[in-house]
């Protein structure tokens, strides 16, 4: 590998200013507070994902508000990790009405791929709160090491 | 007066998604909160106003973000009670994120039915 200089991304960029704040603008107008559903013949919700690496692993957070474990099923195959599921609709009494109805209940599913880097065999899932917390490992070659140099 | 500070922490504060069903007996209330520990749930009846805040956990961690749609901020939401609620009889749960709040209606707003008697 050759030894390129280091630059953060963006960083010194004139245009991500700008970025940012066509984000915060369309950010006011996003007023749609569903999330998306995806799948031409089965519509499927998108839950909100969010990805985060660090030096030991990516994180995965989604929101899955009144879910139960049971129903959540993550699998993988061929470094694709899917999270799918239904989300049950409560059937309420008969007699009344709704005034408002703003949560979604349906099938659910988000695919993901993961990069090589990772170890598919020590996976961890957890449900807490609502949101649903995958752990995936990268493996060890993948992991950034410590050389300590002697000055001689 | 609300100082300045307060507004700006209002402005990151969203509303949750809610479902509100009128039943025979009670409004039952279901927000959906996810993130937000039963710990860091506010709820309380000011008056005629109902306020429920969720915090969300926070944590610090080292790393970046390859992705991010979960938004951001916390939730608080304010409703207004009319007088047809029984304001000193109000339940509330939290279950995987949602949090379902059972208000009662006052025994003398329900439907009654009157019995005729036979003269």
């Amino acid at each position: 590998m050759a030894i390129t200089k280091w630059k953060k991304e963006n960083q010194n960029d004139p245009w991500t200013e700008l970025q940012t704040l066509q984000n915060e603008i369309n950010d006011l107008f996003n007023v749609d507070r569903y999330p998306s559903s995806s799948g031409l013949f089965d519509r499927n919700v998108s839950p909100a994902m969010d990805v985060f690496e660090d030096e030991q692993a990516f994180n995965i957070s989604c929101e899955l508000p009144g879910i139960e474990q049971e129903e959540v099923e993550i699998s993988i195959a061929a470094n694709v990790l899917t999270i799918k599921g239904s989300k049950n609709d409560e059937k309420e009494a008969n007699s009344g009405k709704y005034y408002r109805r703003e949560t979604w209940s349906g099938t659910f599913q988000r695919t993901l791929s993961l990069p090589v880097s990772v170890d598919i065999n020590k996976i961890e899932a957890e449900l807490k709160n609502g949101i649903l917390l995958v752990t995936i490992p990268k493996t060890e070659e993948a992991k950034p090491k410590q050389i300590s140099v002697k000055v001689k | 007066m609300i100082s300045k500070h307060e507004i700006e922490e209002k402005k990151k504060m969203r509303s949750a998604c809610c479902d509100i069903f009128h039943g025979e007996d009670s409004v039952i209330l279901k927000l959906e909160m996810p993130g937000v520990p039963k710990n860091n749930l506010d709820i309380k009846v000011d008056n005629d106003r109902l306020i429920i805040t969720g915090r969300k956990e926070q944590r610090s961690r080292s790393g970046e973000y390859l992705s991010r749609e979960i938004r951001q901020g916390d939730f608080y939401q304010e409703f207004t009670l009319d007088d047809t609620i029984d304001k000193n009889n109000i339940d509330a749960t939290v279950k995987n994120g949602v949090v379902t709040l059972i208000l009662s209606i006052k025994e003398s707003v329900k439907p009654r039915k009157i019995e005729i008697n036979a003269g």
